[in-house]
């Protein structure tokens, strides 16, 4: 008989009888697999729990406890080999007993070789296909990935996209509307791949001065310009090895968009104000809340540029197309938050989940998170109630239209204001550097007004979102909140 | 037809998967298990212990099953169930001879394997 070709397993005979015992030995072996024959179901127990062979033959009658009973305890400790029941009673009862407490099939005896190597290798494979299964169910179950919570379809398939691309150095463009965490799926893209353990610098394109932006990725050496007092090692050098990632790709300026071409046609750099040209292995993930097919088109992205960049694209869905992903962050932020301020929070009430679910998102997550520590900052209870949310949140008439009337807008120039805190106004066209700016004389006037046109200045230019001003000013965004709150009550801001 | 106490069909089989070496490996173990089982169900009849004579008769069910000596295993299994005075009875006589046809037919077979072309 020819043999059936066999991968190798490790398999435990479970057999008291030796004639059996050998004869089970001799064959497994011969047919490739690494065995060990064990004569009692409590040393099965504790040889499958050390030893995790991939299958178990075991014997009926066994000297201390029958092969039922141990097949009870190998299910209760979770141990997943596939168990075939030897047996010489091919009765149907015998089977359907083994079948319900787990075992994948059963074997009478005596058995011939080819008979022995058919049982096993299917019970093998099944073995092996409700590993596949489990891992793919909870691939498509998972409600978290890297810093990311969700379980909706569309972000299903942007975890799927981003695993996929992570072994390779493809570069990776990552598009969506402000606020549905772009520089999340780029650190998933770096912490996913085999650059794990090396650099991952972000830059946002936007927030660099024109003329600081070469330099931040490249570098300068001293005397490169006024100011340059030292070498500087920049972006591109600092992510050797590991992942550059480049935000608000769309707003880098077109003379910027060559240099930067170069860099990723041939790896090279020169810092600013050096001849030296230095070669970096760096892999591009880019970002931007533009539909950047629509920058080429206006002229504002150079389209070589584009198919360099634009290798696979992730696309993150609005937060108004993820379902109940909105209750799930909700959620993770009320638990989050209310630790951090003390609170008693443990969930939402029905009708505050409504009102979320209802809310169109304009501002993506980051809105959300704006909502939840608004709400966290300002009550304390149990259950966050409706009349806690703040307004538009529970204004349905001041709703943007819904996702479900209005397909996503696709991304514009266009700033889409996110938080409901303070009265909209537009963002400016060109926003101003973060970097810092020549110091003038301040005008003089009361410490609390200064206080507050710096804290209003700083929510203007993050897009009103209170965690990054908070952060640019270096006090807890509850900070933030409560002034606004006692501002507004007198009237110092608008009322919503 | 008398069934052969060595089912010759299942040692040709075994002869065709394993090869001759094993066969007889096999076989040595086997034929030890007959000769230990066979004497511990004699002393556990003769002690009248029902666990102990039940453990030897299943032992020697698993070995002769294993080697396809049928009706050696049909006759221990038989005897699984006896207790008190019937361990005494007429089937430890039945397996004691099965056991020992078993050996004779046993002795026959290797010699064939060591004289030439098995099966």
């Amino acid at each position: 008989m020819a043999d059936i070709p066999q991968a190798h397993a490790r398999v435990l005979v479970v057999e008291d009888t030796p004639t059996q015992a050998e004869l089970a030995r001799v064959m497994l072996t011969s047919l490739g697999h690494e065995v060990r024959v064990i004569e009692t179901a409590a040393m099965a127990l504790e040889v499958a729990r050390s030893w995790q062979p991939d299958a178990i033959l075991v014997d009926i009658e066994l000297p201390d406890y029958n092969g039922f009973e141990l097949m009870k305890q190998l299910h209760a400790e979770g141990v997943e080999s596939a168990v075939v029941v030897v047996t010489a009673n091919g009765s149907i009862n015998t089977a359907v007993e083994a079948m319900r407490l787990g075992a994948v099939d059963f074997i009478v005896k005596p058995f011939p070789k080819a008979r022995l190597a058919v049982t096993l290798a299917n019970a093998l494979e099944k073995r092996a296909l409700v590993a596949q299964l489990r891992t793919v169910r909870a691939r498509l179950d998972r409600d978290r990935f890297f810093g990311f919570i969700g379980a909706s379809p569309p972000m299903q398939a942007a975890y799927r996209t981003i695993e996929s691309v992570a072994a390779s150095k493809a570069s990776v463009f990552i598009t969506g509307e402000s606020g549905t965490g772009k520089e999340l799926a780029a650190e998933a893209v770096h912490k996913a791949s085999p650059r794990a353990g090396r650099a991952f610098i972000a830059l946002n394109c936007g927030a660099i001065p024109r003329d600081l932006l070469e330099s931040e990725v490249f570098g300068h050496v001293k005397g490169a310009f006024t100011g340059a007092t030292s070498d500087r090692e920049g972006a591109a050098k600092a992510a050797d090895g590991g992942t550059l990632f480049l935000d608000e790709i769309g707003e880098m300026p077109l003379e910027m968009q060559v240099k930067l071409l170069r860099f990723v046609q041939t790896g090279t750099f020169s810092p600013v104000g050096s001849s030296r040209v230095e070669k970096v292995d760096v892999r591009f993930v880019c970002a931007t809340n533009r539909d950047p097919m629509q920058d080429v088109q206006a002229g504002r992205f150079r389209e070589d540029l584009y198919y360099r960049l634009y290798v696979v694209p992730v696309m993150l869905p609005p937060l108004r197309d993820r379902g109940g992903d909105i209750l799930l962050i909700a959620r993770h932020f009320l638990q989050l938050f209310s630790r951090e301020e003390n609170r008693r929070f443990t969930g939402f009430a029905p009708e505050a989940e409504r009102a979320l679910m209802a809310y169109p998102w304009p501002g993506n997550v980051r809105q959300l998170q704006n909502v939840v520590r608004n709400v966290v900052v300002l009550h304390d209870g149990d259950l966050v109630d409706a009349a806690m949310l703040p307004p538009p949140v529970v204004m349905p008439g001041t709703h943007p239209p819904p996702a479900v009337a209005a397909p996503s807008p696709p991304p514009t120039d266009a700033f889409t204001p996110p938080a409901p805190f303070l009265p909209a106004e537009p963002p400016p066209a060109d926003p101003p550097p973060v970097g810092p700016a020549p110091w003038a004389e301040p005008e003089i006037v009361p410490l609390a007004e200064m206080e507050r046109r710096l804290i209003l200045a700083a929510l203007k230019h993050t897009t009103h979102d209170v965690p990054r001003a908070a952060a640019l000013l270096q006090i807890n965004p509850s900070t933030i909140y409560r002034k606004l709150q006692s501002w507004k009550a007198n009237g110092l801001v608008p009322a919503d | 037809m008398p069934t052969p106490p060595l089912t010759a069909g299942f040692a040709a089989q075994l002869a065709q998967d394993l090869g001759p070496d094993d066969v007889r490996m096999i076989l040595s173990v086997f034929r030890a298990d007959l000769t230990r089982l066979d004497g511990e169900l004699h002393e556990a009849a003769a002690a009248q212990d029902a666990t102990a004579f039940r453990r030897a008769a299943h032992g020697l069910a698993g070995a002769a099953g294993a080697v396809g000596a049928a009706e050696l295993e049909a006759a221990c299994r038989a005897a699984m169930a006896r207790t008190g005075a019937d361990m005494m009875g007429p089937d430890l006589a039945a397996i004691h001879g099965l056991a020992e046809a078993s050996l004779d037919d046993l002795a026959t077979y290797v010699a064939r394997l060591d004289g030439g072309p098995h099966g």
